[in-house]
């Protein structure tokens, strides 16, 4: 049987709750770095977010990568490294030259390119690579790090296909409720 | 995420009535709060000016230094010792409130008060270099009074307090004040904390920490004058055998429960219900009055008189919870505020005492020394007044009660070994030390901590390090833990003490005349009492003319969680004691404060402090440095 396409899943950020607090990028740098907050501290870790948190127009919230159906990202990467993968958008990190390709062709500058920890460069290489987020994926996290640690529960993990039921939903009742404003107020539609 | 919540049985048999009646409890509100903030955490949050708050990025991706410039390390030496400084306030406006008392009963202004213990007077004038011959009673006291308070207001920099200066071992004091650390008025440690964290001032993180260290020696000199104060005017210390946990409650008396830290108002309390027995049985409380201790006042009126101690910090609320608590009269310290919201699920009063200890939904009975004894009927008439309106259907006193026996004092633990000789009654306890029968001792000292199963790490680590023949002495919440799990009775000894601290704690105890061993773990009071155990070592110390640092002398606070706990484990550290803590410090954000107080204390003062969250790990640690320190001292 054919696999059902799904589009891919978002992290969204909900602007009015956002407090810009910053402990998604924390835990977002911890969750990526395999350990605890504590320990990486302790052993000056270089611990990098894939996540930013941003604050404009009377607004704060995190932005990180839309997980787009039709990434730019992925056509312009001369070394192939970006592709669709398990509902996601994934870097190849290891096929990476951090040639910053993607960086200019991200509409929402999602995208860094950095070494993960701060190795000395062996002059040939800085290990930049590029990272974005990946949902947490291949932590080990049933819910992305950045979720879990948002105190006001700005950020959410939308499934699309749930999302758009819940949002026909909304109109639908939406359209009922007027309709039945006009029929009590004999307004013919 | 995983939950933490309690091995106290009585917290198994009240959290599920709580959770079925709807009542939050402080576990509920702890989930509530997960994840808890990261920046707060590691302490690089700086909300000490209206420009912030700023945060340091601990990764170095994002900023390395606050708006003004304070980087990490700044910001964190800056933040731990505000925490001292308002450690150190906490118990030394106790110790003051204390004095003042004293000075009021010297001048015949406090009817309610007395002199309980003449002995200990006298000994602490000559203590503190007073004259005292042909002096009368009050004279004495007033003298005493007078020079504590100057610790309050001594202004010459360069001479140190008096108690703590008559408390301490001569190379002790010398090597503080080579550090320049000794304070020299208490009052002048918090402010001066306050002032030089302030916004734009010493941003020098090991010059802060240094001034953190005097600060949590100001603390030491406070708690070493209210609690030998307090033993002046309520008694001090004597082994006595009470009961401890919920099931101390009773279904037919009127329950009422002191909570709070001071024992100036739940002495009096005590005193004035056995006058107002016949009242509460008139209520229809067939067994009268039943007075209960919670925290630390709980312990001040457990070691001193033997009433029983109810809770200890977490538990506070399941108390409230049995339906059997008609009033809960608080004074100061780490009450929750939730009480008065758990309280009102009941018919429970829940009283506060002192004006600047208010808590909205309760009722205030300004307590004021002059007229304590009037107070306290105030407050035991409201509880007869409510156990009237008690339901007795919603009453669940847990099955949880184990004995206790409590009150070594110093004066008490001298006191029985003295039994064994009474030319010298040190030697007993330096020989069984020399010999290896007791490997060393540890104090258990804090909090409670829903970081933490609540009393777990305590009763962990207490059962390891017993085993290992290491003297266990306790206060404070961690004695409340100690005696609800049943660990202060001789029993417990029989069952955990490794055979030589067996045989000591037998020899020890079966002269002092208790008919049997001394229970696996001694009371010494209230968290402001751990004084007390540094007289202790400083005795030994001096009697075999060593410093603090060489003795095979730990300490531990598993499950600390106050502002107090963190003044403590410093002067802990300044006295030369390596000192564990089982709760993660908000410090790991600075690299150099970290290391300052983990290792580098080692150096300048011979205590550090050491972090391990896992209890049975934390023990085998002080095992080890307890062994380091007898290879030390060749022994």
């Amino acid at each position: 049987m054919k696999k059902l396409l799904r589009e891919n899943a978002i992290i969204f950020s909900d602007p009015e709750k956002c407090l810009g607090c910053h402990s998604c990028e924390l835990s977002c740098a911890v969750a990526h770095g395999g350990g605890d907050l504590h320990a990486a501290a302790v052993q000056g870790q270089t611990l990098r977010p894939r996540n930013r948190v941003v604050a404009a127009g009377g607004v704060t919230m995190p932005v990180q990568c839309r997980q787009c159906e039709d990434a730019p990202c992925a056509f312009a990467c001369p070394t192939g490294s970006i592709l669709q993968e398990e509902g996601r958008v994934a870097i190849r990190e290891k096929n990476c030259v951090g040639c910053k390709v993607c960086v200019m062709v991200c509409p929402f500058g999602a995208i860094s390119v950095k070494a993960e920890a701060d190795p000395p460069t062996d002059g040939r290489t800085n290990r930049g690579v590029a990272r974005k987020c990946d949902l947490c994926a291949h932590t080990g996290r049933e819910v992305p790090a950045c979720i879990e640690a948002c105190p006001t529960k700005a950020l959410s993990l939308v499934d699309l296909e749930e999302f758009r039921q819940s949002l026909l939903e909304a109109r639908v009742a939406e359209l009922a409720q007027s309709h039945r404003y006009l029929i009590q107020r004999k307004v013919k539609p | 995420m995983t939950m933490n919540y309690s091995i106290d049985p009585s917290a198994a048999t009240l959290l599920p009535l709580a959770k079925k009646e709807g009542i939050a409890t402080v576990w509920d509100r702890h989930k509530a709060m997960q994840p808890q903030c990261g920046f707060g955490q590691l302490g690089v949050c700086c909300r000490i000016c209206w420009k912030g708050p700023c945060r340091i990025d601990p990764f170095g991706d994002g900023p390395q230094r606050g708006i003004c410039g304070a980087d990490a390390d700044t910001i964190v030496a800056r933040n731990v010792i505000r925490m001292i400084a308002s450690g150190t306030a906490a118990h030394s406006e106790h110790g003051r409130h204390v004095a003042l008392a004293m000075l009021g009963v010297a001048e015949g202004k406090l009817p309610d008060y007395t002199i309980r213990d003449e002995e200990k007077l006298r000994a602490v004038a000559a203590k503190l270099g007073l004259d005292t011959t042909g002096k009368d009673l009050h004279d004495i006291a007033g003298e005493v009074a007078l020079v504590t308070l100057g610790d309050f207001q001594n202004q010459d920099h360069d001479k140190p307090c008096r108690w703590i200066a008559s408390t301490l071992t001569e190379k002790r004091l010398e090597r503080l004040a080579g550090l320049h650390a000794l304070p020299h008025n208490i009052d002048a440690m918090v402010t001066q904390i306050l002032a030089r964290t302030h916004v734009g001032c010493d941003a020098d993180a090991t010059n802060l920490i240094v001034g953190g260290i005097k600060g949590a020696l100001a603390d030491f000199d406070g708690m070493c004058l209210a609690t030998e104060l307090s033993d002046i005017l309520f008694g001090t210390p004597q082994p006595t055998v009470t009961a401890a946990n919920l099931g101390v409650l009773k279904e037919d008396a009127v329950n009422i429960a002191v909570h709070g830290h001071n024992p100036l108002l739940s002495e009096v309390v005590c005193d004035v219900a056995v006058l107002m027995e016949e009242e509460a049985r008139r209520a229809g409380a067939g067994g009268g009055i039943n007075i209960v201790g919670v925290c630390c006042t709980g312990n001040e009126v457990m070691v001193r008189h033997g009433i029983p101690l109810a809770a200890n910090y977490l538990s506070q609320e399941l108390a409230l919870i049995t339906g059997a608590v008609d009033a809960m009269v608080v004074d100061v310290q780490c009450i929750m505020p939730s009480v008065s919201e758990i309280g009102a699920c009941f018919h429970t009063e829940i009283i506060t005492t002192m004006d600047d200890n208010k808590i909205p939904g309760a009722t205030h009975v300004p307590f004021r020394e002059p007229t304590a004894a009037e107070n306290a009927r105030q407050i035991v008439t409201l509880a007869i007044d409510a156990f009237r309106r008690r339901n007795p259907q919603r009453v669940v006193i847990p099955d949880a009660k184990q004995t206790a026996v409590v009150g070594f004092g110093a004066e008490a633990i001298v006191g029985a070994l003295g039994a064994l000789n009474a030319d010298d009654p040190l030697k007993p306890l330096i020989d069984s030390i020399a010999n290896g029968n007791i490997r060393g001792i540890a104090l258990f000292a804090g909090c409670n901590n829903t970081q933490t199963t609540q009393d777990s790490s305590f009763v962990t680590m207490a059962k390891k390090l017993a085993r290992n023949n290491v003297l266990l002495l306790a206060t404070g919440c961690g004695a409340g833990a100690f005696a609800k799990h049943g660990l202060m009775t001789q029993e417990a000894t029989l069952e955990y003490a490794g055979d030589s601290l067996k045989a000591v704690l037998t020899a020890v105890g079966t002269e002092a005349g208790l008919g049997g061993p001394l229970p696996l773990v001694l009371h010494m009071g209230s968290c402001v009492d751990n004084s007390r155990a540094v007289a202790v070592a400083v005795a030994v110390a001096n009697r075999l003319g060593v410093d603090l640092d060489q003795l095979p002398l730990v300490a531990s606070a598993p499950e600390a969680m106050s502002e107090k706990a963190v003044a403590i484990g410093t002067w802990s550290v300044a006295l030369g004691i390596p000192t564990h803590v089982g709760t993660m410090p908000q410090i790991t954000g600075s690299p150099a404060v970290t290391k300052l107080l983990t290792e580098t204390a080692k150096e300048l003062l011979g205590g550090y402090f050491m972090v391990e969250l896992d209890p049975d790990k934390a023990a085998d640690r002080l095992l080890a440095v307890i062994d380091e320190r007898r290879r030390g001292l060749g022994i």
